[in-house]
């Protein structure tokens, strides 16, 4: 059994932490984790940090002692530079309760990268952890925000995912909250349901990962896989309808809607890893190799695991990609947005100076 | 005594029958009997002669009263009980003469005046005389006592006298009668009583148990007698009351009774039952027995007596025990306990409801309490272990 450790970090990171741990608890509804235990695919520990203890609060299905306040009163403020700070003062306590919790073959980092805690802290706990567990694959999993969040939320993911990038982790899956708009209703229970998607391909990895498969993917595949292209990749699933083929639904796994980041899988695909689990009847082997076989000479590498489960084929694909132009285009807005931010405050900087220059000579006559 | 008869010489009689002075205030009595076709003469002035007497419609005497002034005087025929005839004599003596007794040939006569008289002669013949010899009885009945008791019996005593001068003879005793009584030794007739002489008789009244109570009153007891003559009469008692009281019966009477009436207890808890025996009624009661009957599920806690005899219970007075009874089955439990007494018995009856010891009574709970204790618990741990 593989022993894989979930980090969320930031409010972001907590809630699809949270979104997990719920999950693990089965269908059971918001009172499962009263009557029942999780039951995680693998041994997982989870633990989710953050410098704002009311975000951790409001985390409902995580347990206490996994939730780690990392103590700097009201969060960061969305401020990398003292977010990485409070890392950097605080890292014998994050690595020492971490450390508590074993030794660990795989590890998720879950963040967003335009938050101040979690995107400061995520590429400095790579590092940590990398040192602290050399052979465990450390995965990034980084939600990006909206492109209309404002200037310090797309400079944030800017500089965080280069962060990140430079720490070199096994892998950063990108996971981007333009989806959303996908969800109708307010945006806590957007976040909710996008939380669940996502908790649920990255358990939906986890359980494949751990489990005898008939075609077998394991640890050693998804480090080849994540080490494709630039590094970075995203997921996507499918979940086939009554009468579609396992060709159509391994098919579906690629398709946009599924993604969890906009990209186009068979230009820009690197390497995949393909986990398809269902009813026997519906798994028709050879039509499953042929299809990926297919999808190889597209793709590139194509990783496939099978797992015989209840129900109707679902297919997660994960990739890695050669190029990321949905990026290029969130870097270009993100230093527009700088460079914009930046005459701005030097505007509103030269107004103000030129406001205090009236009294410049003056003194407070009473 | 019967048939007796006196001959009396008239001169024997002058001589034996006193000149009784009477002390009345101023006036003079004097007691003369004087012969049929005899007189004699008071302070030689007044004549009184006897004509003739009569004993039919009641006794009389014919008398001829004269004087020297006047020579013709008067006739007159006096009667027993009459109001004294008057006779004034013309010389200034006036003489007043009631007829005391009449004898078969003679008259007594009782003359007042206010002077005093003397018989100052006397024309008496050599005439043998027999005296009328006549009974005159009277009855008094006493009951001894005069209340008693139905079943009881009382003294009767009649007592009779002959205040006549001749002895009563053939004398019939008609004695009343008080429904449901019996006159035991109560004479119908009874023997001759001599003039003067009292005669006593005495006899049981027995109450009848059927007779009824209240003031009863005895009629008259009546006598029918014969004097010498022949002649009959008769006399009765008053009638009298005799208060017949109805009968206290002593008896002894019972009572038992449990205290509590109802209860509910616990099973296997100490049901304590106290019994009173009270003597209700007015005589002792000897040998009371009590005995206990518990219904299957009861039984008697240790050291207690559930059955006890006594020797004697006194009336007014009672005994009181307490049992401690423990039931083991849940349920209605009905405890009779029956007392018997000179032949008699009584019971009094003690229901009591068990119910599940407290445990067992729980025990459904308890058992459900726990998983749901056990939930809670688990739920506050998990909710412990999610809250942050
Ligand atoms: N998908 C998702 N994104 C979230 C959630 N909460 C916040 N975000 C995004 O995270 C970004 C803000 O980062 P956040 O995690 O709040 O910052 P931090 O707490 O300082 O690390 C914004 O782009 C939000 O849109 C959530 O629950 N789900
Ligand atoms: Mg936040």
């Amino acid at each position: 059994m593989l022993n894989i450790l979930v980090l969320g970090l930031g409010q972001c990171g907590n809630r699809i932490l949270d979104a997990m741990n719920r999950e693990a608890f089965g269908r059971g509804g918001a009172f499962a984790k009263y009557y029942t235990r999780q039951k995680f695919p693998a041994s997982v520990k989870t633990i989710a940090i953050n410098t704002a203890i009311n975000d951790l609060k409001g985390l409902v299905d995580t347990r206490a002692k996994d939730r780690l306040h990392v103590p700097h009163l009201h969060g960061v403020g969305a401020n990398r530079t003292l977010g990485k700070q409070v890392f950097e003062d605080n890292k014998e306590i994050i690595m020492s309760e971490i450390d508590r919790r074993g030794t660990f073959d795989l590890i998720f980092i879950i963040t967003s990268a335009a938050g101040g805690s979690g995107s400061s802290f995520a590429p400095l706990l790579v590092r940590e952890l990398k040192e602290t567990y050399n052979n465990a694959p450390v995965i990034c999993i980084a939600v990006l925000p909206f492109r209309e969040e404002g200037s310090i939320f797309l400079q944030n993911a800017a500089f965080c995912l280069k962060d990140l990038v430079e720490e070199k982790p096994s892998g950063v899956l990108l996971v981007d909250n333009q989806y959303l708009k996908k969800y109708a209703g307010d945006i806590k229970s957007a976040y909710d349901k996008f939380n669940t998607t996502t908790a649920r391909r990255l358990l939906f990895l986890i359980e494949a990962l751990n489990s005898e498969m008939l075609m077998v993917t394991d640890l050693g595949d998804l480090k080849t896989v994540m080490n494709g292209g630039i590094g970075i990749g995203t997921m996507g699933f499918y979940e086939a309808s009554k009468d579609s083929t396992i060709k159509s639904a391994i098919l579906g796994s690629f398709k946009p809607s599924g993604l969890l980041f906009p990209t186009n899988v068979y230009k820009e695909g690197a390497r995949a890893m393909l986990i398809i689990k269902g009813d026997k009847k519906y798994l028709d082997l050879d039509l499953i190799t042929k299809t990926i076989e297919d999808l190889s000479t597209e793709v590139g590498q194509v990783f496939k695991g099978v797992l015989i489960q209840k129900g109707r084929p679902r297919v997660l694909s994960l990739f890695t990609l050669n190029s990321v132009p949905e990026l290029e285009k969130l870097y270009a807005i993100a230093a527009e947005a700088i460079r914009f931010e930046r005459e701005r405050q030097d505007k509103s900087k030269s107004q103000l100076d030129s406001a205090f220059s009236h009294i410049e000579d003056l003194e407070p006559i009473y | 005594m019967n048939g007796c008869r006196v001959l009396v010489v008239v001169a024997a009689a002058a001589l034996l029958i006193l000149v009784l002075p009477m002390t009345a205030a101023g006036v003079e009595t004097t007691k003369v009997t004087i012969g049929v076709n005899e007189y004699v003469v008071l302070n030689n002035d007044i004549y009184i002669e006897v004509l003739d007497v009569s004993g039919d419609m009641g006794w009389s005497a014919q008398v001829h009263f004269y004087s020297y002034l006047d020579p013709v005087g008067t006739k007159k025929t006096l009667y027993t009980g009459d109001i004294p005839t008057e006779y004034p004599s013309g010389s200034g003596l006036i003489i007043e003469v009631t007829l005391d007794s009449v004898f078969s040939n003679a008259a007594s006569f009782v003359i007042e005046s206010s002077k005093k008289l003397y018989v100052t002669d006397r024309n008496a013949g050599e005439v043998e005389t027999e005296p009328v010899a006549v009974p005159k009885l009277t009855i008094t009945r006493t009951i001894d006592p005069n209340k008693a008791e139905i079943g009881q019996t009382v003294k009767v005593t009649l007592t009779i006298k002959n205040t006549g001068n001749g002895t009563a003879t053939d004398i019939m005793l008609d004695e009343g009668t008080i429904a449901k009584t019996y006159k035991d030794g109560c004479p119908s007739t009874i023997e001759d009583i001599a003039a003067g002489a009292t005669e006593r008789i005495e006899y049981d009244l027995k109450i009848r148990e059927d007779a009824q109570s209240g003031t009863r009153e005895m009629p008259a007891s009546v006598l029918n007698y014969k004097g010498e003559s022949g002649v009959s009469d008769s006399t009765e008692s008053q009638s009298s009351v005799l208060t017949i009281i109805p009968k206290e019966v002593l008896l002894p009477e019972l009572t038992i009774s449990i205290d509590p009436i109802d209860y509910v207890v616990t099973c296997g808890d100490d049901v304590p039952m106290v019994v009173t025996i009270t003597n209700i009624g007015n005589a002792t009661s000897e040998k009371v027995y009590v005995k206990g009957d518990l219904p299957p599920g009861v039984k008697l806690a240790k050291g207690g007596e559930l059955e006890p005899v006594y020797e004697s219970v006194k009336p007014d007075k009672g005994e009181e025990y307490e049992v401690t009874l423990v039931a083991s089955e849940e349920g209605k439990h009905v405890v009779e306990m029956k007392m018997m007494w000179a032949g008699e018995e009584a019971t009094a009856v003690f229901e009591f409801w068990a119910e599940k010891s407290g445990l067992e009574k729980y025990y459904v709970y308890i058992i459900a309490a726990i998983p749901i204790l056990l939930i809670l618990l688990w739920i506050i741990k998990r909710r412990r272990e999610y809250s942050y």
